[in-house]
């Protein structure tokens, strides 16, 4: 089993942690800093929440005597990325009242605040939970928001592959009544009896764990990012069972070989809820039990699985599990992108995706994207949808309600703005970085729309504007808006420095490769144009991007 | 006193003598006194009253040593402060020295006001009364000793005889105020009353003033606060004080302003002039010496007087004077000049200790901002401060608090100082951090918001995590719906500072006297009341006990 020598600090805090609870009611009754204590930055992660502070200022407070500016982010557990108008208009309130103000759609289908200060979170988690949402489990080692392709119209049963998103959160939530007892104020849990966990014990894993599920053709889920990846097999609109993926997952650190981002390994079929759910729940017990403990960096799925090989993964499930997997079915991927615009379910409701750019909701100038989505939530005519694009879909909206909806996205520039934004910009997406991110080397969401910006010329000058690239950014390999499997990924390296990697596919089910390393910006523009050129000259009559740099720009392996 | 015909001859024995001869009257009549009626009173020659008014504790110090002095001398003595000197006593005394203090707009100590009150506000007849003041006060205010001479020309309107003349004394007064205290027991020994009606005035008023140099300006205040709280360290050489001392700034004028004045009038700047025997040129006289803001109403209607005009008697700018009421020529500008008062300096509060920071002075201020007929404004010597550059040159002089002084190391502190009330206190901190303490500190601090206004936050979490200070509470009014303040967070930790009060504790309020310092007080007595099982009054006196073992200290503007 596991070594037990050498283990993370993290393991330690996890064990001594009392049901996750540490010693948060202590540090949030400390009045003079914003911060919590250091073991308590790791527990409460569990609780969804980061501690960060703001980069850009540490320098001049150290100046003005304060300590470092500590906010929190607080993000929520939406499994299938599913919000009420009654949600939503509560979560618009409590970011107004607690936060920056701004609403983030994350890559994984959920939404976040950022800059809470520490006083103001248990009014923010009070505030949730009267409108039953929670944050429980959407950070730490342990699994985190279940994502489930977003858009209704994909499959006449789409309803019935996205209730598993909720089964499989449901059946993974830690046991503790931490939750509850520090944030909502519930009595103290005397039976420890009660909080028995079968599957996490008192360790919980040893890193994230990540579940996604995909409805072909469309991998708008990133299927094969995640630990545990399942490809909906439906056959005459009934679904037969799942493919699982097993493995996948994208971070890396520079300069250490040991460390690389991996897609998920098919391992078979699983027919019907009752196995698939088992599956899941035994691939969690055999990370428990055999993943890295020692090194944080080598600790996810896809190093225990390299380390003991798939076969022996694939038996070690069968043995827990009590039944074998049958091979996989047949299935194919196209594309990985969120419908905008318009469009309607095989019941005849409605739906309109949202461009938002970062998943940044907010008004700005041009565009009141914040009131207009209030606007929406206060007719009650629409439910809300998040994408792992970090859009949104209005979704679900009768026909005689589509006119109301089409003039408040109308009046408040929401229509223009999706309508005329370029196809590149649609098809990007950065993770966070400065200021916030403690792991940020470079600019994230805050740089990546003034580059498309001067990329956008560049392909209008050799008319490939139309085209659907996927292009994406971090601000550290760690790889939270998947940049590895984008067809221009952009990884940052130092302030101002980004590795460029290209050659990765359309529909997700190919890493990208390192192209060139430390490029500024006026580099990269330049490494672009001359992609682009050839591109332009030397492409195959129906050829994406990714698979003509591949071909063409990238050296044989 | 005298019935009608006796007065009557009295009148007409006085009617028509020169000065001298009143002088000489006086001594003679006095002899009379003395040698004539009751020869019991022999005896009591020997016996004096000193009564002290004190804010900053210099009264009460010469006073004490006074009295030392006369008892060594023989006499019979009654040391009282003003506060608590029974006034009907009055007409009772024979020879009563009083040393007071003027403060402010030539006020008297707040701990002398009932004294001060009682004698404007009755008619006495105090003819068997002899009487000397010392008055103590600060050459640098334009009523210099106010409140002393009001004193002494009020007992003396009541028939009361000077035993030597008032004394009034600058701010290093030790050798003028012994000199007239020699005076007064020789004139007692003597037997009888000054002769001279002679106001002795100081001779040598020069304070012992310090040229500092800048080191550094800090903003305190965090990005996005409303407040500016400036953090001033300044070297200054052989600079002697101890915590709970206040510097004395003179602010000079914009130079904007200056010039502004310049041209209105026409003079010129560079013009040698005299003002009160001192040699200046124009424009320095007008930076350095003149007080031209909100000029006192004593000073408007010389002006008017001097332009011949009728101005309304109200609190005006000079250049508003000068705008509206021009002087009729340059030579009419300084006949103004030499009817304007001084600058009078800025009292700040010490925030550092000689034992943290050798031949430096630390001073905390706030840009102060204010209404003043509609019109905001900004205070002339936080201005002047906290636009100093570095390395710049700055005059000021040490004004001692005898009355604010750190207890015996083992005795505990409590340190209660909102906003710019934490001055002291750092200074306290940082002397006890360089002493071998034993005693606790515990300090309650407050502003309007946890990030952006808590002072001196990383030193302040040093001291606590070093145990240098024992408890922090901190309350930030603006952080929540409910406004917090210091008092709040007393009456959280009522029964923990009640024990600490009853444990011996020394209880320091600074900070702004409306509304905080008597809220506290008024918190301190509900406490007293509450969690100490008292009555409301004997929480009154609980607390006046504190006050008279000097164990309840304020420093409060």
């Amino acid at each position: 089993m596991s070594q037990n020598i050498n283990h993370s600090p993290v393991e330690k805090i996890k064990k001594g942690s009392n049901g996750l609870r540490g010693t948060i009611v202590e540090s949030l009754r400390d009045e003079i800093t914003g911060a919590i204590a250091e073991d308590d930055q790791a527990v409460i992660k569990f609780h969804g929440m980061y501690q960060q502070d703001d980069r850009d200022s540490r320098e001049e407070r150290a100046a003005k005597k304060l300590e470092r500016l500590y906010s929190f982010m607080i993000r929520l557990r939406l499994p299938g990325g599913f919000l009420t108008a009654d949600q939503w208009i509560a979560t618009h309130e409590i970011a107004g009242e607690n936060s920056t103000g701004i609403i983030k759609i994350t890559t994984r289908q959920t939404l976040q605040l950022h800059g809470l200060i520490k006083s103001k979170i248990k009014p923010t988690i009070q505030a949730f939970n009267e409108t039953k949402l929670d944050s429980i489990a959407t950070c730490g080692d342990i699994n985190r928001n279940v994502v489930c392709s977003s858009h209704p119209k994909q499959s006449s049963i789409h309803e019935k592959v996205f209730s598993y998103s909720d089964k499989i959160s449901e059946m993974l939530m830690p046991k503790t009544k931490a939750y509850y007892e520090i944030w909502l104020d519930e009595e103290k849990v005397l039976d420890k009896k009660e909080e028995e966990d079968p599957l996490y014990e008192d360790r919980y894993l040893p890193r994230k764990f990540k579940i996604a599920i995909a409805i072909p053709p469309n991998n708008d889920v990133d299927v094969f990012a995640n630990d545990i990846g399942l490809i909906a097999i439906i056959e005459n609109d009934t679904l037969l069972g799942f493919n699982i993926a097993v493995g996948g997952g994208l971070s890396a650190t520079h300069g250490n070989t040991e460390t690389y981002p991996r897609l998920g390994t098919i391992i078979g079929f699983c027919a019907g809820e009752e196995q698939t759910l088992k599956a899941i729940y035994e691939t969690l017990t055999i990370q428990r039990d055999f993943g890295n403990r020692s090194d944080r960096k080598l600790a996810r799925l896809k190093y225990t699985l390299d380390k003991f090989g798939v076969a022996w993964f694939r038996d070690e499930l069968e043995k827990r599990v009590g039944f074998k997997f049958s091979i996989a079915r047949p299935y194919q991927f196209i594309d990985r992108k969120d419908y905008f615009g318009w469009h309607r379910n095989h019941q005849g409701l409605w739906y309109y995706t949202v461009f938002v750019e970062n998943g940044r909701v907010l008004d700005t100038e041009g565009l009141k994207l914040k009131s207009a989505l209030l606007a929406i939530a206060q007719a009650h005519t629409a439910n809300f949808r998040f994408t792992c694009n970090q859009n949104v879909i209005l979704a679900d909206i009768q026909e005689k309600d589509k006119v109301l909806i089409e003039k408040i996205l109308q009046d408040y520039g929401v229509t223009h703005h999706t309508d005329t934004t370029s196809a590149i910009r649609k098809n990007s997406m950065a993770c966070v970085a400065l200021n916030t991110c403690p792991l940020a080397l470079a600019e994230g969401q805050r740089y990546l729309p003034s580059l498309i910006s001067s990329i956008e010329p560049l392909l209008q000058k050799y008319q490939l504007d139309k085209e659907d690239i996927i292009i994406r950014m971090t601000g550290c390999p760690n790889g939270c808006a998947r940049p590895y499997v984008a067809e221009i990924g952009l990884v940052g390296t130092a302030y101002g420095k980004y590795n460029l990697h290209i050659g990765g596919d359309h529909q997700g089910e190919r890493l990208n490769k390192l192209y060139k390393e430390n490029l500024d910006e006026s580099a990269i523009l330049l490494e672009l144009e001359n992609l682009f050129r050839e591109y332009k000259a030397r492409r195959k009559q129906v050829e994406s991007f990714g698979d003509f740099t591949l071909r063409c720009c990238l050296p044989n392996q | 006193m005298l019935e009608e015909p006796k007065l009557k001859t009295l009148n007409h024995l006085v009617e028509g003598l020169s000065r001298e001869e009143l002088v000489w009257l006086n001594g003679y009549v006095s002899g009379l006194v003395k040698g004539a009626p009751a020869k019991e009173d022999k005896k009591t020659l020997g016996k004096i009253t000193i009564a002290f008014g004190t804010e900053t504790g210099n009264s009460k110090k010469l006073a004490t040593e006074f009295a030392s002095k006369a008892r060594k001398r023989g006499l019979s003595v009654k040391l009282s402060a003003l506060d608590q000197y029974r006034l009907t006593d009055l007409l009772k005394e024979e020879n009563f020295l009083t040393v007071i203090s003027t403060h402010g707009e030539g006020e008297p100590p707040a701990s002398a006001k009932k004294f001060f009150d009682h004698i404007h506000e009755h008619e006495l007849s105090l003819d068997k009364l002899q009487y000397s003041v010392l008055a103590l006060g600060d050459t640098a205010y334009p009523l210099f000793c106010k409140a002393g001479e009001d004193v002494d020309v009020k007992l003396h309107s009541f028939g009361a005889k000077r035993i030597s003349p008032i004394q009034k004394c600058d701010t290093n007064y030790e050798e003028e105020a012994n000199e007239w205290f020699d005076r007064v027991m020789e004139a007692i020994s003597i037997g009888h009353v000054s002769k001279v009606e002679k106001q002795v005035v100081s001779k040598t008023t020069h304070k012992r003033n310090f040229t500092g140099t800048i080191l550094s300006t800090v903003n305190l205040n965090g990005k996005g606060s409303s407040k500016e709280t400036f953090h001033l360290e300044i070297a200054a050489e052989d600079v002697v004080y101890e915590p709970g001392d206040s510097i004395g700034i003179v602010p000079e004028n914009p130079s904007a302003m200056v010039q502004a004045l310049i041209n209105l009038t026409g003079i010129e700047g560079a013009r040698k002039i005299s003002f009160r025997d001192e040699e200046w040129i124009v424009s320095d006289l007008l930076t350095k010496r003149l007080n031209i803001f909100y000029l006192p109403e004593r000073v408007v209607s010389k002006y008017a007087s001097i332009v011949q005009q009728q101005i309304p008697v109200t609190r005006m700018d000079l250049i508003n004077l000068i705008k509206i009421y021009p002087p009729r020529n340059v030579e009419q500008f300084e006949e103004i000049l030499q009817s304007l008062e001084t600058i009078t300096p800025r009292l700040y509060s010490i925030s550092s200790s000689r034992l943290a920071h050798t031949d430096e002075v630390h001073i905390t201020v706030v840009r102060n901002c204010f209404q003043l007929d509609n019109e905001l404004r900004h205070g002339l010597c936080s201005d002047y401060l906290a636009d100093l550059p570095e390395n710049s040159t700055v005059e000021f002089y040490v004004h001692r608090n005898l009355q604010f002084r750190l207890p015996a190391q083992d005795k505990d502190i409590i340190m209660i100082g909102p906003g710019t009330g934490i001055a002291p206190f750092r200074a306290f901190i940082e002397e006890r951090a360089n002493t071998s303490v034993t005693g606790k500190s515990w300090l309650f601090f407050g502003d309007q918001h946890f990030t952006t206004d808590f002072l001196y936050q990383t030193e302040l979490q040093d001291y606590f995590s070093t145990g240098v200070l024992s408890k922090i509470n901190v309350a930030f009014s603006r952080d929540q719906k409910e406004k917090v303040y210091v008092q709040h967070k007393m009456v959280e930790h009522a029964a923990e500072l009640l024990q600490w009060i009853a444990s011996g504790a020394y209880l320091y309020v600074c900070g702004a006297k409306n509304p905080m310092s008597g809220d506290v007080e008024k918190t301190l007595l509900e406490i007293i009341q509450s969690t100490g099982n008292k009555t409301r009054e004997q929480a009154l006196d609980f607390l006046n006990q504190m006050t008279e073992e000097g164990k309840y200290l304020k420093d409060v503007y």
